[in-house]
């Protein structure tokens, strides 16, 4: 096999790690493009009896967004197998407790339910800020696109922006805003 | 503090009459800008609506009578503050359909974008006093991202 042949080898089935940040980010839709780079169904030679799955690093998992009333609405159930141990837990409560949590359970079930499971969801890493260990940051070498763009805030704008913005609404001459 | 500030604004008023005129009787409110102008013993004064300073940045306006969200032919959503501030007072209230000159179904949805804009946080420099511009500073849920889908706003043409 020639050198450059076996290079190609190398780089087809070499695993590679992307990174993804979650920032303003709805979990449960990231999780489907996550789930995909982590089975590996993004390469052409994805196959169920081919193991070719990436890696993702899920950075600023605890700056995700949710829609609309969801951080109250969306309730993870457990149950400690005792008689009246079943517990509710609102997401906003489980995102206080631990902030890669919800981000981990979205991957997790959408990964699907069979014995490749695992071995994919162990090739997740999920940090709850963008410090995230050399030994993982120098194994980067991708980066998956996000879905939503992050919106600005009114008071992070610059002045220059501020003021040259094309106006819409032409107000009466009578009337003077407050 | 409050006393030294009325102190300064009386002797402001009354000791220094070389300042412009600062008592009025009604709110001021600065629409017409008074000029004096001097001509041998006539002396004009006159005043004169100002043009609006954004005069230049504003879109052209259509012929067709659509309103002008609507001639704008733009696809607003909540996070698109620059335009959604355009509609609001300094306090984040939305301003009456006869000052925005919108039409029925671009007001409505002008209307629940900004409280979107507002509930997520997104112009905390247009609120009452005394209120917190950073949403990180607010309680429970409050302080956490959330965003809103357009499409659950039933005002729409099609
Ligand atoms: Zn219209």
């Amino acid at each position: 096999m020639s050198i450059v042949r076996r290079s190609q080898q190398w780089g087809t089935f070499a695993r590679m790690w992307h990174v993804f940040d979650a920032t303003w980010q709805d979990p449960y839709q990231s999780s489907q493009i996550i789930a995909k780079y982590l089975l590996g169904r993004h390469k052409p030679i994805s196959h169920p009896m081919n193991r070719c799955g990436d890696h993702v690093v899920v950075i600023n998992s605890s700056e995700i967004a949710l829609r609309g009333d969801e951080w109250q609405m969306r309730v993870y159930f457990h149950h400690d197998t005792y008689h009246g141990g079943a517990s509710w837990t609102k997401a906003w409560e489980l995102h206080k407790k631990d902030p890669t949590m919800i981000m981990k359970k979205a991957v997790y079930r959408a990964l699907g339910n069979n014995l490749t499971r695992h071995q994919a969801y162990a090739r997740l890493h999920v940090f709850l800020d963008d410090k995230i260990p050399l030994e993982i940051q120098q194994n980067l070498s991708s980066q998956i696109k996000q879905l939503r763009p992050v919106p600005q805030r009114l008071d992070q704008i610059s002045p220059e922006e501020l003021e040259n913005f094309p106006q819409i609404v032409k107000l009466p001459e009578t009337y003077v805003l407050t | 503090m409050a006393f030294a500030r009325c102190i300064a604004k009386f002797t402001k008023n009354y000791f220094l009459p070389d300042s412009s005129r600062s008592i009025s009787i009604t709110a001021t409110r600065n629409i017409k800008e008074i000029r004096e102008v001097k001509e041998n013993n006539t002396t004009i004064i006159e005043g004169i609506v100002k043009p609006h300073p954004k005069e230049h940045l504003m879109l052209k306006s259509c012929d067709n009578g659509a309103c002008p969200l609507c001639s704008a032919g733009v696809n607003v959503k909540h996070t698109d503050v620059l335009i959604l501030k355009q509609f609001v007072r300094s306090d984040g209230c939305m301003l009456p359909r006869r000052i925005t000159g919108l039409c029925n179904i671009q007001q409505k949805r002008v209307g629940i974008m900004v409280t979107m804009a507002h509930r997520a946080g997104l112009m905390g420099t247009l609120k009452p006093k005394n209120c917190r511009m950073d949403p990180k500073k607010r309680r429970d849920w409050r302080k956490y991202n959330t965003y809103y889908d357009e499409t659950t706003i039933k005002q729409s043409y099609y």
